[in-house]
């Protein structure tokens, strides 16, 4: 029997979540609503009684304060009513836990076919058309990808029926089977990869036949009964290929060819020349650097009894077509790395980064979603996805640019904590060996995620198969990762790994390595609903599960402890070294692959790359002349997308859970002004701090990507070092994010240049971080940042994004108490510019503004900063520095008056004091991006000793804090060219998203 | 002149189910003084941890902390009061009559209203009479709030205390209650905290001085004996005064003045404090 419980809050109450909508349907589409009111819904499909059905009703869902509930329909007096319910099979928490609670209450255990399911209604009164209350349906509350909709007018609402039993079970009706799959040709095998969507590439097909048409391997396999390729073992191929999984495109080969001097030259490999070489080299000269390159994330030591872990990665393909369940997957997927890395790590610090659309995009083309829709989903996603993990989100990035509206970036990153040893053996340490037992903990196995891999590793077209899109379950997760801490502190885990891309054909096909071998019953996987194929089994995405290998004589603790958190623990296989992965199913192999198979001679990806140099492509510097009104530009600039505040985002975000907050996201008076970086303090009653920042300039990619890195580096640097940073340990993070490299004369005819951006940007990546003694402690690269978006002609344009790197850097902090903030502090302060300002506005906000590219873009010279860096922590370390803010987008200009605006107080500001500006004009002093500077504030009284440090360095006092909030700059001449009110600037700053909660 | 009282009032925080503020909570009742445990629902339930027994009776601050129990998908703390009142009911009200302390913080204090343990009318600890409900901007918080401190009040938790600034951190914070109880709360003294300004005066609903439209700004209330204490915002979250907003440049005030700031505890480890000392005194 099923029955329907419907729950809303009484009518007095104020509904919210109506509200917002309400807020919502006349931003997006201007739409006057008189009132929204949602009704929640349970669907109880299970054997309940009447007793028991009010039993829980009164006991469990209806809060007698607030709320009111009935098993009749609810909905009354509305002019419509939105029905939004899950798709079947998609990840609905609150049903789970609600029958949870209902078997709880009642002391009863239902079946495992039996479940409840939520689903929402919206009462709305007003005067809409049908089609205007299906655009609120379809393009505002419900996602058609993950949910499923309804609409009743007032007019024909039966109030007895209701909208009826909805139960979106999953019911496949398959009997599951594995087929094997004829490789006569090359061809042949090509074309059956297309039809299943196996996504092998091409040139990988010869060296796949091969192996399975091989004398002994026939030899072997008619041992274990079998004799073509399964699609399970296809599958695993396939997976085990993918970019996504093994990054054939930093991997391959390029042929660079530089179009002015002619010069060419070969790159073997960008991530072994231009990543692992360098991070090896810098591993041997600082001791820090604990475990790099090749677990789930990397291990830097924070204090003699704790290592740190940091990791990110990006999830732009499911994101950009379902925003929130992209995101929160994304976010609640990152954090899994840290708890797979090592032993396992406890999860301390979240980190993000959005590049989208503008929020206002009225571009003719018609993106899968709107961008100002997908970033509130990507916002919410995030926030639901951290907060509910108990994680602190203390930092993150929003970058707007036309150009990803074909393919939005969501980054996220992690870093988590863990003891030095467990037991007496090093925690970051970790392998299989033969007999170990092979555990799934966590959620379940369904179809969802299914090919996610490889779809990440496509461009975003209407063929995209929406099935990869999910629905994180932070929930799930959190139980979970208190398990595992527990389990591993009574020294019962010898490996652990997450199971991200891939699923466990990627978790147990790398763990299984080191033991050389494992054996997986692929029937004993627990699952969310019959009928899955056994290479669906293998291959599903399906969230919140680690691959853990545990000892036999660990195993019933295990068990005890997963049944103590509530988490689903099960033996699927063992680990062996027979040298081979074998598959079965219900007694039967399916799969059996050598373990070699997958490191034996691929051919490495091939890839032309012709750089053409900026002025060969016709950039030059823009004509224009000084501004008259440098008030009003300052104001300008101030309010551009790009520059001004998003704080709104911030505060959604729990950034101060776990009680380790030093330094926050918001800082200053108001406490409403960017940090520089976050610092938390991970492990409580120790002085020591972790700081993180993190940068991207997409835009200057547009001049050259090797300066892009460099200054995105830089950046990130003094960002570490604004807060008081260690130079000495600074770790690296490296995300790429590139549109597709591969030249094709129709579909990429630009990829050679594409190609060349991206091994510039690697040359840039191992000269900085050489440079600055930067080991890369982790990264990821997503390449395919291109869609092919509607236009208004039924055609189709390709959009590719900007060549992006999102850079991070962390630092331990060894005495938290010294860090600073940016904000000046006290008037009378003098106010240092330190680093020299030079001709270098090219693609800056200022030129931009001017609808300018220019030439001239931010370079870095190592040598010349890295002393002035030194000394700056010499510094901040002696306690001389009341204020420290690093110098960036929007130049000094916009940074001195953050500064100003942090402190709420006033500033003046010598321009011709600060380094570099004779030979600048006054647009170029105020407005060019040049790296390697900060605006710092000191104590009058430490003038001496401050300056000292700095004798003979590129450091001017340009100025003074004043009691007077007013923000004023001189060019040497006694008018001030800016003169403007700190209160009026930071309200200008506000202004472009101040409405928004 | 006796000697100081140097008893380790135990303490238990709970911990699992998506429970999330165990570790700084438990840290926090440490400074405080206390012999704190972090301890699973489940082993509290079943009695046993680690294969010893533990049960409720041997311990005298009980703390419901912080996080998203069962998700809070059915509203904040209603599957956790629910789990609770079912396997812990009895347990929890014996605590509670031996004279012991409860404490509920965010998550915790959404779980004790749902549980009826608080404001607990007439010594009513099964009632639901209040509740917290979604902040009126529809969403999700985090912002440091200044605190206003009933004197009159007989919380054991905010003795001699007046002002404090705290973190908040939530999306269903916003107190609401029927009129003719409200007053009730007041009459009896039961509301602990009020959302204020920085002077210390009530917030009157403005936001986000009060950050999630609770009536008459109420950020905290009590049981009547005092002895049970919810609130809104976090005490475990100022346990280092590096935790407050304004800490750098407090810092930088101080050393101008000649005088270095001690690396000190923050101001919410004082309510912790509060509940050490009580049952030092009381047992």
């Amino acid at each position: 029997m099923v029955s329907r419980l419907e729950i809303r809050l009484k009518k007095e109450l104020m509904d919210a979540e109506g509200a917002g909508i309400r807020q919502k349907s006349r931003e997006y589409f201007g739409f006057e609503v008189d009132a929204i009111r949602v009704i929640r819904v349970l669907t109880l499909d299970m054997e309940l009684k009447p007793d028991q059905l009010e039993q829980i009703r009164n006991e469990i869902f209806t809060n007698p304060v607030t709320e009111e509930s009935s098993y009749s329909p609810m909905a009354t007096g509305f002019d419509w009513l939105i029905w939004i319910g899950f798709r079947p099979g998609v990840r609905d928490t609150a049903g789970s836990t609600a029958r949870e609670a209902i078997e709880d209450l009642l002391g009863i255990e239902s079946k495992q076919d039996q479940a409840v399911y939520t689903s929402k209604l919206y009462e709305i009164r007003g005067q809409l058309s049908e089609k205007q209350i299906k655009k609120i349906a379809g393009d505002l509350l419900a996602n058609d990808i993950v949910q499923q909709w309804k609409v009743f007018s007032g007019y024909e609402w039966d109030k007895d029926k209701g909208i009826g039993f909805p139960v979106p079970k999953v019911i496949l009706d398959h009997e599951p089977e594995v087929s094997t799959i004829s490789i006569q040709s090359d061809e042949e095998l090509g074309r059956i990869s297309l039809e299943r969507n196996l996504a092998l590439q091409n040139r990988d097909i010869p060296v796949i036949r091969r192996y399975f048409l091989r004398e002994d391997i026939l030899k072997e396999r008619k041992t274990v009964g079998l004799d073509l390729p399964t699609d399970v073992e296809l599958e695993y191929i396939s997976q085990a290929r993918s970019d996504h999984c093994n990054h054939n495109t930093f991997r391959g080969l390029f042929r660079y060819h530089d179009l002015l001097t002619g010069n060419r030259e070969t790159v073997d490999n960008l991530f072994k020349s231009c990543i692992e070489a360098p991070t090896l080299k810098i591993k041997e000269e600082k001791d820090w650097v604990t475990s790099v390159l090749w677990d789930n994330a990397g291990v830097g030591r924070f204090d003699d009894d704790h290592y740190y872990v940091i990791t990110g990665e990006t999830h732009n393909s499911p994101s950009n077509m379902e925003a929130y369940g992209g995101a929160i997957t994304g976010i609640v997927g990152i954090y899994r790395d840290p708890m797979g890395t090592g032993k396992g790590s406890r999860l301390i610090l979240g980190m993000y980064g959005y590049c989208v659309g503008h929020r206002e995009y009225e571009g003719e083309l018609t993106p899968h979603l709107h961008p100002r829709r997908l970033l509130d989903g990507v916002i919410e996603g995030v926030r639901d996805g951290g907060n509910k993990s108990g994680i602190p989100t203390p930092y993150g990035l929003l970058f707007f640019d036309e150009s990803y509206v074909g393919k939005c970036l969501v980054f996220v990153t992690a870093l988590g904590i863990m003891p030095a040893t467990i037991g007496h053996a090093s925690s970051h340490k970790k392998t299989t060996s033969p007999g170990e037992l092979i555990i799934m903990a966590g959620g379940r196995v369904g179809k969802d995620g299914i090919h996610g891999v490889t779809a990440a590793s496509e461009t975003y077209s209407e063929h995209t198969p929406a099935g990869h899109v999910q629905i994180g379950d932070p929930y799930t997760q959190k139980k979970m990762h208190d398990f595992l801490i527990e389990a591993r502190d009574e020294e019962l885990i010898t490996f652990i790994t997450d199971n991200g891309g891939g699923g466990l054909s990627s978790s147990i096909g790398e763990s299984a390595r080191f033991s050389n071998g494992a054996r997986v019953d692929l029937d004993r996987v627990p699952l969310k609903y019959e009928g899955l194929d056994q290479w669906e089994i293998w291959v599903s995405e399906s969230q919140e599960r680690m691959t853990i290998a545990v000892k036999p004589e660990h195993l019933d603790r295990f068990m005890a402890l997963s049944a103590k958190h509530a988490v689903e623990s099960t033996v699927i296989g063992e680990y062996n070294d027979s040298g081979y992965l074998q598959l079965d199913y219900k007694g039967k192999t399916c799969a059996y692959i050598r373990m070699d198979l997958l490191e034996s001679d691929f051919p490495q990806w091939e890839f032309d790359a012709q750089w053409t140099p900026p002025d060969m492509r016709g950039l030059t510097e823009p004509v224009i002349s000084e501004p008259e009104d440098h008030g009003p530009l300052l104001k300008a600039i101030l309010s551009r997308p790009n520059i001004c505040a998003r704080n709104w985002i911030a505060r959604q975000y729990d950034h101060e859970v776990q009680g380790s907050s030093v330094v926050k996201p918001l800082v200053g008076k108001g406490r409403d002004i960017p940090t520089d970086a976050a610092v938390v303090r991970p492990v409580l009653g120790s002085n020591r701090g972790i700081a993180v920042s993190q940068t991207l300039n997409p835009s200057y990619s547009e001049i050259d990507t090797y300066h892009m890195t460099g200054a995105t580096i830089d950046e990130a640097v003094r960002k570490t070092l604004a807060v008081g940073g260690d130079p000495n340990h600074l770790g690296g993070l490296d995300n790429f994010c590139w549109p597709t490299i591969e030249y094709h004369p129709a579909n990429n005819p630009d990829g050679k240049y594409k190609a060349a951006q991206l091994v510039r940007a690697n040359w840039a990546l191992r000269d900085y971080c050489l440079g600055y003694g930067i080991p890369l402690l982790s990264g990821k690269d997503s390449m395919y940042i291109d869609g092919n978006l509607e236009g208004p002609y039924g055609e189709r344009r390709k959009i590719s994004g900007p060549p992006t790197l999102m850079f991070t850097v962390s630092s331990v902090i060894e005495d938290i108490n010294r860090c600073v903030t940016m904000d000046a502090k006290f008037p009378g302060d003098l106010v240092y510019v330190l680093g020299e300002t030079r001709n270098e506005c090219g693609a800056s906000e200022y030129y931009q503004m001017m609808g300018a590219v220019g030439l001239n873009v931010p370079t870095v010279d190592v040598e010349a900063l890295w002393p002035q860096y030194l000394a700056l922590h010499g510094a901040i370390q002696a306690g001389l520095v009341s204020s420290c803010h690093a110098v960036s987008k929007g130049g000094l200009a916009v940074h001195s008056a953050m500064v100003a605006m942090g402190g709420e107080l006033g500033m003046e500001l010598l321009l011709p004091l600060i380094p570099g500006f004779s030979g600048l004009t006054v647009g170029q002093a105020l407005y060019s991006e040049s790296c390697g500077r900060f605006v710092i504030t000191v104590a009058p009284g430490k003038k001496d000793v401050f300056e000292k440090i700095f004798s003979g360095m590129k450091i001017g006092r340009a100025g003074v804090v004043t009691e007077s909030p007013r923000f004023s700059v001189k060019d040497g001449r006694e008018k001030a060219i800016i003169d403007e009110d700190v209160n009026e600037l930071k309200h200008v700053w506000k202004k472009p998203f101040g409405e928004l909660i | 002149m006796s000697a100081p009282n140097t008893m380790k009032p135990k303490a238990i925080v709970l911990t699992g189910y998506g429970l999330n503020c165990d570790y700084e909570t438990d840290y926090s009742l440490k400074l405080a003084g206390a012999e704190s445990y972090r301890i699973h629902i489940n082993e509290v339930i079943s009695g046993e941890m680690g294969g010893r027994k533990i049960s409720l009776e041997d311990y005298h601050i009980l703390v419901f902390g912080g996080g998203f129990s069962w998700a809070d998908d059915h509203g904040a703390g209603v599957l956790m009061a629910s789990k609770l009142r079912q396997h812990l009911g009895k347990q929890i009200e014996r605590f509670v009559r031996d004279g012991k302390l409860v404490l509920g913080i965010c998550n915790g204090f959404q779980c004790l209203v749902n549980l009826g343990l608080i404001p607990a009318f007439d010594s009513q600890y099964r009632e639901r009479n209040v509740a917290l409900t979604y902040n009126d901007s529809g969403n999700f918080i985090d912002t440091w709030v200044n605190l206003k401190i009933n004197p009159g009040s007989p919380c054991v938790f905010t003795q001699g205390l007046s002002t404090l600034e705290l973190p908040v951190r939530h999306g269903e914070g916003k107190f609401y209650a029927a009129a003719e109880d409200i007053d009730r709360l007041f009459e009896n003294g039961q509301v602990v905290l009020q959302y204020a300004d920085e002077n210390g005066q009530e917030a009157h609903g403005q936001w986000p001085l009060n950050p999630n439209g609770s009536l008459q700004d109420i950020a905290g209330i009590c049981d009547p004996t005092g002895r049970i204490f919810g609130l809104m915002p976090h005490p475990e979250g100022f346990n280092h005064y590096t935790n407050h907003p304004d800490w750098t440049k407090k810092k930088e005030a101080l050393t101008r003045q000649g005088e270095e700031i001690m690396p000190g505890e923050g101001e919410g480890i004082r309510i912790l404090r509060n509940a050490v000392e009580y049952i030092r005194t009381a047992f």
